[in-house]
């Protein structure tokens, strides 16, 4: 019977081939429209590290000015000032924790051939790597001893290993960083978390950084940073001094909380260091200490932009429409077939089946629309990277997930839009069909 | 009065070429009831179709009412048919979205009227066909003859000179068909020149005149009224 | 006009028409508010950074050699790219406008912690500046040689004195700006800037702030072990010299990086890239929305022309005229789309106050309802004509054929 439905629905659909392109066209337009933008949206709110990500947590302090909050409403600073930092990474009871900061510095490679390039890094502890599960292609992360004594170690990004050694494994080696030669330890395997949720504060869907060096080297050898610094008062003292010790945020800090119990104690500990630094004259506001795993804080730091957000109300907007006017153009069609359905009901075809039948056809149709969709998605996304460029690269990306989810949103659109036009062709009275005609 | 004189209709399409009339002539004064005769495919609705100006002609002359109808351009026909001839057709025509009030008031809609002037003929109209009290219903929820009674009034509401019917009850059953004719005759003696298609013997009677159509070309019946036997003689209908 | 009988037409057929008075209404909210996001953007990218655009462009540098000097590089640099022909001017600065990343600090017009204070851009430079950027000072005087001092990475002091925007100076001054020039201004809460000059427009390095009009020129040269030289070229002679300075500068010494050599038009065209993908986007949605509206109303209304072929062919055998035919379509498709428009209207303030809430979008300027309704009348009326001409073109003889 379905093979029969089948090739009735075939039949119907190359009968009116106009109106069937159109719809055609009316749902593939709609479904590519919004699946690029629901794709890039997805992208953007997608979880970085799923089976861990209430676990990690980001950590806030809030030292900022009496007078006005960091962001409104009362939201604490998303970074933390060195003197905090530093307490919490001596004292505070976490399981794996690291302080972090980007930096930048021109990398010399060896060779005369080779020329100079501009490098970004990040300057953390060595929890990082297995608090956030970077993937190692050789080597390792450095040591806690390496932190504690400000060796001059470094791991380099998949990109950066390329570009200096061919791919070849170069643990062992040294790179001229900043003027400074430093032990390469490790080479991570291409890792990039999107959103590149451990430092949003300057840029959440910003490539990864292409070398990382212990944290305490900032400080030892005075680096460049290239990352934000936000402060409220004006520095005390001169010097590289004064500046670590001023009330300037420039540090992102991530703590690993593997249950309630640690996270409570955690929090404890802010909130008991916060009023102890209240006792010295600091953190004149009122306490405002939180952690945040990582979802939340990708929430709290608006990582999806409103931009983003409005073109994909308006792209869902306009499937709406594409689905208003299909129901249009599928009354339209089957209209034309009243008669037919009137003498199929006359012969006895139930309701049932004759609905069965149509739902089928617009089904049909629906896949079509679906596979359009999916063509123009694929396009959209292209002409998304295009328009944007880089930044956007890896979140106009169509993955198996989003596949499905287009041509089931095609489907079942289509079929929503059949349900009251089939409902209505197939409740045609077949006396009154058969006798006008 | 309405002249034709040698009218030629050709439909051409790739293969063939179909005379639906050839050399047709009549000649049709004020106050006559005309019914045409003939089998299916003979010409009569092409004739009516010509007649009503629904449809140009290939060759030939017609003058309608002193109008040289060939001269008329798209608007004009329309204006002439509004004017001047009322339809009734075999299916009725009514839109079935529109009451009988509405249904009526479609020809006059296109004259320029007072609202005030085409309510009363409206009303009027429907009053002659014995509907007035069914003004606000829809042609759906009549029987075939009291639709055909509304197309009657739709066509009577413009008072044309001519009414120009098309089997006009092929659709309904004997007692609703004696009534429409029946409204006929009575319009007929008030003046109105009316020709009518049928294919109905005993209809075709009871008018005064009857012509025959076949392959296109007309004869009249000549009916002697003494004994009301059809004598048939071959000659052009018009001298 | 007959509007009434269409008006009972179409009441006894209504499923088709409100389909197409809701996409009317659907497409109007999502045309008007794209348009206003595009216009608002457009303005946007329209304000002028107050330079001379055409004609200047920025590189940067970064010192890595161990030899690497940077205060006597910059003067060589500097000494080398002025002697130039076809260079109007250089100078060596923090940032400039458009560029993204810059120094931002809070002014007061009073002295002390807890005072409410101004945001501002601070770009550092020398006497130059003014000429290079080409900017317009309408007050007071330009820097002079003597006031020009060198500024360490970890430097917090501040040189007594600044040239402001006419923004920054009305900002702090309002309408007393005019009388700005000898004022003096407090920067790190107690250190004083005595305001020399005003200049008509500078825009700050973030496109993206509020405050974008308000920037401070500071008579400093930064040693920050790397920096952006800025250079005004004669016309016709930028893109020339782009080339030439970036060897140039390369030959002359090769222990600082130059990198990113851009005209300012290459960085108006980077800093408004996701401004344009995004009206890109809402221009192609728009665009997609306005042909699928169309095509659906085109379909709806052919097939209401088959439906009616009979009628419609009654109604030419009644009398009426082609344009009488034409009309009803046409009028018919008006009762529609008024009805759409109508809710168009509804929807679409309702949607821009869910953004002006939602979003810090500005509330949509009255015109823009009035101006949808009317394109959305004359998309819809477009849209009809096709149908609505192919039933004039039906025969009145449609009248007497039987089905």
């Amino acid at each position: 019977m379905l093979t029969y439905y089948f090739r009735l629905a075939i039949l119907s659909i190359k009968r009116n081939p106009v109106l069937s392109s159109l719809m055609i066209a009316a749902i593939g337009l709609g479904i590519g429209a919004s699946m690029t933008t629901i794709t890039v949206n997805y992208a953007m709110s997608g979880n970085p590290i799923p089976h861990k990500s209430e676990q990690l947590f980001a950590v806030q302090v809030d030292s900022w000015d009496p007078n006005n909050p960091f962001r409104e409403p009362n939201i604490a600073p998303d970074q933390l000032t060195y003197l905090d930092a530093m307490a919490l990474m001596r004292n505070a009871p976490a399981k794996r924790q690291a302080a972090m900061t980007k930096v930048f510095a021109v990398v010399e490679p060896k060779g005369d051939e080779a020329l100079p390039f501009d490098a970004t890094g990040r300057a953390t502890f060595t929890d990082f790597f297995a608090m956030f599960e970077t993937p190692f292609l050789y080597g390792n992360s450095w040591g806690k001893d390496a932190d504690n004594n400000n060796e001059m170690v470094t791991v380099l990004s998949k990109q950066t290993n390329e570009r200096l050694f061919g791919g070849e494994n170069s643990v062992g080696q040294t790179i001229t960083i900043g003027g400074k030669v430093y032990n390469i330890v490790g080479v991570l395997d291409g890792y990039r978390p999107t959103p590149k949720y451990y430092d949003v504060t300057n840029g959440a869907f910003n490539d990864p950084e292409d070398y990382y060096i212990p944290f305490n080297l900032v400080a030892a050898l005075q680096l460049n940073r290239a990352g934000n610094t936000n402060c409220w008062k004006p520095t005390a003292e001169d010097g590289f001094q004064g500046f670590l010790n001023s009330e300037c945020v420039w540090i992102q800090f991530w703590a690993e909380l593997p249950d309630k119990e640690t996270q409570d104690n955690y929090l404890a500990f802010l909130n008991n260091y916060a009023e102890q630094q209240k006792q010295l004259g600091r953190f004149p506001r009122p306490l405002n200490n939180h952690i945040q795993n990582v979802m939340q804080w990708l929430e709290l730091q608006e990582v999806v932009s409103d931009n983003a957000r409005v073109i994909m109300w308006l792209s869902i907007m306009f499937l709406l429409v594409c689905l208003l006017n299909t129901i249009g153009l599928l009354l339209t069609k089957f209209s034309t077939k009243s008669a037919e359905i009137g003498l199929r009901r006359a012969v006895g075809a139930s309701k049932k089946t004759l609905f069965a039948q149509h739902l089928l056809e617009s089904t049909l149709i629906g896949i079509a629309g679906g596979l359009l969709g999916l063509l123009l998605a694929y396009g959209g996304l292209h002409g998304v990277k295009a328009l944007y460029g880089s930044s956007v690269e890896h979140l106009a990306k169509l993955d198996t997930n989003m596949f499905f989810v287009a041509l089931g949103l095609a489907i079942s659109s289509a079929l929503l839009a059949a349900i009251y036009p089939t409902w209505r062709a197939c409740n045609i009275q077949p006396a009154l069909q058969l006798k006008t005609q | 009065m309405l002249v034709m004189n040698n009218i030629q209709k050709v439909f051409r399409t790739e293969q063939v070429e179909t005379h639906a009339l050839r050399d047709f002539s009549l000649k049709v004064e004020e106050g006559d009831f005309v019914a045409v005769t003939g089998p299916s495919g003979s010409g009569k609705t092409t004739f009516l179709n010509i007649a009503g100006l629904l449809e140009t002609f290939s060759d030939g002359q017609y003058h309608l009412d002193g109008i040289d109808v060939r001269s008329l351009n798209d608007n004009q026909r329309s204006r002439v048919r509004n004017e001047k001839i009322g339809f009734i057709f075999q299916s009725f025509n009514l839109i079935p979205d529109l009451n009988l009030f509405d249904n009526v008031d479609v020809p006059l809609r296109y004259r320029k009227m007072s609202s005030s002037d085409r309510k009363q003929r409206i009303e009027q109209a429907l009053e002659t066909v014995g509907l007035a009290s069914r003004m606000k219903h829809l042609p759906a929820q009549l029987s075939g003859g009291q639709q055909q009674r509304v197309a009657i009034a739709r066509a009577l509401a413009g008072s044309p000179r001519f009414l120009l019917a098309d089997e006009p009850t092929g659709n309904l059953d004997s007692s609703m068909a004696e009534s429409v004719m029946q409204l006929l005759e009575d319009i007929n003696a008030n003046g109105t020149t009316i020709i009518m298609v049928t294919h109905d013997p005993k209809l075709a009677a009871r008018t005064p005149r009857n012509i025959f159509v076949k392959d296109g070309v007309v004869t009249e019946k000549k009916r002697s009224s003494m004994d009301g036997t059809d004598s048939l003689i071959m000659q052009p209908a018009i001298a | 006009m007959e509007l009434k009988p269409i008006l009972s037409a179409l009441l006894r057929n209504k499923t088709g028409a409100i389909l197409i008075a809701a996409q009317i209404a659907l497409t109007m909210t999502i045309i008007v508010n794209s348009v206003f996001m595009i216009m608002e953007r457009r303005g946007d990218m329209d304000r002028p950074s107050g330079t001379d655009e055409a004609n200047i462009f920025v590189l940067s540098y970064t010192g890595f050699a161990s030899d690497f000097n940077e205060q006597t590089q910059i003067v060589e640099d500097l000494d080398y790219i002025r002697s130039l022909p076809g260079v109007i001017d250089a100078i060596q600065s923090n940032s400039a406008p458009l560029i993204g990343g810059g120094w931002s600090m809070s002014l007061a017009t009073e002295e002390g912690p807890d005072k409410n204070g101004t945001g501002t851009a601070i770009y550092f430079a020398d006497d130059h500046a003014v000429n290079t950027f080409g900017l317009n000072l309408i007050q007071g005087r330009d820097f002079n040689p003597e006031d020009i001092t060198w500024r360490n990475r970890t430097d917090t002091n501040w040189p007594g004195q600044a040239i402001l925007t006419k923004a920054l100076a009305e900002n702090l001054f309002k309408e007393d700006w005019r009388n700005a020039v000898g004022k003096t201004v407090y920067i790190s809460e107690t250190q004083p800037i005595n305001i020399i000059g005003i200049i008509e427009t500078m825009q700050a390095p973030w496109n993206g702030w509020n405050g974008l009009e308000r920037s401070m020129l500071v008579p400093q040269q930064t040693l920050f072990g790397g920096g952006r030289i800025i250079i005004r070229a004669e016309p016709g002679e930028r893109d020339r010299l782009m080339t030439d300075i970036e060897n140039g500068l390369m030959q002359n010494y090769k222990g600082r990086l130059v990198r990113n050599v851009r005209s300012m038009e290459e960085i108006r065209e980077i800093s408004y890239q996701s401004h344009k993908g995004t009206n890109t986007i809402l221009l192609v949605l728009i665009t997609a929305l306005t042909i699928v509206t169309a095509l659906g109303i085109v379909g709806l209304a052919s097939f209401s022309v088959n439906r009616r072929k009979k009628q419609i062919g009654t109604r030419r055998a009644l009398g009426a005229t082609k344009f009488d035919i034409l009309r009803y379509f046409l009028v018919e498709n008006f009762l529609i789309s008024s009805v759409g428009v109508v809710f168009g209207a509804l929807f679409t303030v309702g949607l821009n106050m869910l953004l002006v809430s939602t979003l810090d979008l500005p509330s949509i300027s009255w015109y823009y309802v009035p101006s949808g309704m009317i394109l959305l009348w004359c998309i819809g009326l477009a849209a009809v004509y096709g149908p609505a001409k192919k039933a004039c073109q039906i025969s009145p003889a449609t009248a007497t054929r039987s089905v």
